[in-house]
């Protein structure tokens, strides 16, 4: 069972996984922001406009803390205080068999932050290889638009653009994309190195292939 | 998350524990009870027979036999996704109206081998609405059929039948669009079975008064959520709040958004699933969604699965990975 609004963390109020990047965690921003935001459509129907903006509140101040990273550390230095508290004695009761000692204490917060949304697994390919075409399937089921990437990753758009586009020509060359690649993959979450290597092994076949 | 070496998802979880058929081993599951999936949404035109018939498709061709049921009594037309022609074919209101008895005797074949269809074309009598006995009987008949899997294809709205339906099933799904009306149409879709399966849960008769008063959203007794509603309940009765607890750890419907055009779009399914958890505090799984695109559209109107007419379309992708994931084939 979630736990109201007020009692959870900063993560859960994010959605985001506490171990995350700083990127995931923008992203979960990026979606929380965008679920709660006034000309939402998602919440028109569930939640009046003055819990939104309640909601919308408590979002800005989690990202305030967890987007800085030393706010960020603080704040998990003392969650886990509040958690070695919170779990004495060790014991802690399965969710539902929780009833002899739900009065005791609420479970630890950083413990129960919601899961990522592994929606985006669907479009890894089960033989490991990443064309533009996976990386763009990726990034659209995650959610991102082209310019979130070229804003974190100061990649120029029109190469982002033609990386998914597997237009080889208009690529910068190797050295300089496998960098691209690799931030790239960080933004989606995928291993830069595995990335940057079927990318490029990809692209040598298809030049091998032409001529 | 990491993407290197066996993906995360290759690792198949075969379902939630505590459910009923959902054993985490297939063996413990005796090979004569068909699983039972229902797709639901409440808005008509948002692609449910279109997902159905893509679901079966790939849990067919992945040698599973499966029965579809269209449970949308008053505008069947799931029969139409699959290429098949109703005309006056055997129907779900021959099996209601008690002329046939044997309820597999009403699944069709169709085109797709190992996949049959029981069509839900309107009786002789006329009525779209069926009684609670009938359907607990064919609920009972459903499990014993000869099929690995079946699937209803239910009705829009959110009318007693078409929400025991979905509450029957091992799996729910709901589909939406992006569109605002079709969203409404979900959680109220979503509100009503939770509500329904919590009354049926619970059984303090002081308790399912309160359900009952709290399912109208603007009661006088200010229950708004069901956070809400569960502490009115802890108030009367402390066991029945843990009853409430356990069904809201084992409603897990799983959603889809439909006629998805772009990234904003996709994010919908997220936006959904937040807004589920923190309003109903339910976790919801966001299974996938579908673009609306020409590939789609191309294969609604040749009237074949987009699965097999648009293989490596993004639509295909996540239907044959909510097969694999629930089924743990595809």
């Amino acid at each position: 069972m979630v736990r109201p609004l007020a009692e959870q963390s900063y993560y859960e109020l994010l959605e985001a996984p506490i171990e995350g990047t700083p990127q995931q965690i923008e992203r979960a921003y990026r979606i929380a922001r965008a679920t709660y935001s006034p000309s939402s459509t998602a919440t028109y129907s569930v939640f009046s406009s003055d819990e939104s903006a309640a909601i919308l509140r408590r979002i800005e101040e989690a990202y305030a803390v967890l987007s800085d990273a030393r706010l960020r550390r603080e704040y998990d230095a003392r969650q886990r205080i509040s958690d070695v508290r919170a779990s004495v004695p060790t014991t802690q009761a399965a969710p539902s068999a929780g009833a002899p000692q739900r009065e005791r204490a609420p479970a630890p917060p950083v413990r129960q932050s919601a899961p990522e949304p592994d929606i985006e697994g669907a479009m890894v390919p089960e033989n490991g290889i990443f064309d533009g075409d996976v990386l763009r399937r990726i990034r659209v089921s995650l959610g991102i638009e082209l310019d979130e990437i070229a804003a974190t990753t100061k990649i120029n758009e029109q190469h982002l653009r033609a990386i998914e586009g597997n237009r080889y020509e208009h690529l910068p060359p190797p050295v300089y994309l496998r960098g691209f690649l690799k931030q790239v993959a960080k933004c989606l979450s995928l291993d830069p190195n595995h990335v940057a290597d079927s990318y490029t092994a990809r692209m040598r076949e298809s030049s091998a292939r032409l001529g | 998350m990491r993407r290197t070496g066996t993906p995360s998802w290759l690792s198949i979880r075969r379902g939630e524990p505590g459910l009923p058929g959902r054993g985490d081993d297939v063996v413990a599951t005796p090979p004569s009870v068909a699983r039972v999936w229902a797709v639901g949404g409440g808005k008509g035109g948002i692609g449910k027979s279109f997902l159905v018939a893509n679901l079966a498709t790939v849990a067919a061709r992945s040698g599973k036999r499966v029965i579809l049921i269209d449970a949308d009594l008053g505008g069947a037309n799931l029969h139409t996704c699959l290429g098949v022609r109703a005309g006056e074919r055997i129907s779900l209101s021959d099996y209601f109206e008690e002329r046939v008895i044997d309820l597999d005797k009403v699944a069709i074949e169709t085109p797709i081998p190992g996949l049959r269809l029981i069509l839900g074309a309107l009786g002789h009598t006329g009525k779209a609405e069926t009684t609670q006995e009938q359907r607990a009987a064919l609920h009972k008949a459903v499990r014993r059929l000869p099929a690995d899997l079946v699937i209803f294809d239910l009705a829009a709205g959110t009318d007693r039948s078409t929400i025991d339906f979905f509450l029957e099933a091992d799996d729910g799904f709901v589909v939406t669009t992006p569109e605002p009306t079709a969203i409404e149409n979900a959680y109220a879709f979503l509100r009503a079975a939770f509500y329904r399966r919590l009354a049926t849960a619970l059984s303090d008769s002081n308790v399912r008064e309160l359900i009952r008063v709290a399912m109208d959203q603007r009661n006088e007794r200010g229950i708004r959520t069901p956070g809400d509603l569960l502490t009115a309940i802890e108030q009367i009765d402390r066991a029945e709040g843990e009853r409430f607890r356990r069904v809201l750890d084992t409603f897990r419907p799983h959603l889809v958004v439909n006629q998805v055009r772009d990234t904003e779009e996709v994010k919908m399914g997220f936006s959904i699933t937040s807004v589920c958890k923190k309003y109903f505090g339910i976790d919801i799984d966001y299974a996938g969604y579908i673009c609306f695109d020409d590939n789609v559209w191309r294969s609604v109107k040749d009237r074949r699965p987009l699965v097999l007419a648009y293989p490596r379309s993004d639509g295909a992708l996540y239907v044959r990975r909510i097969v694999k994931k629930l089924l743990g084939t595809a």
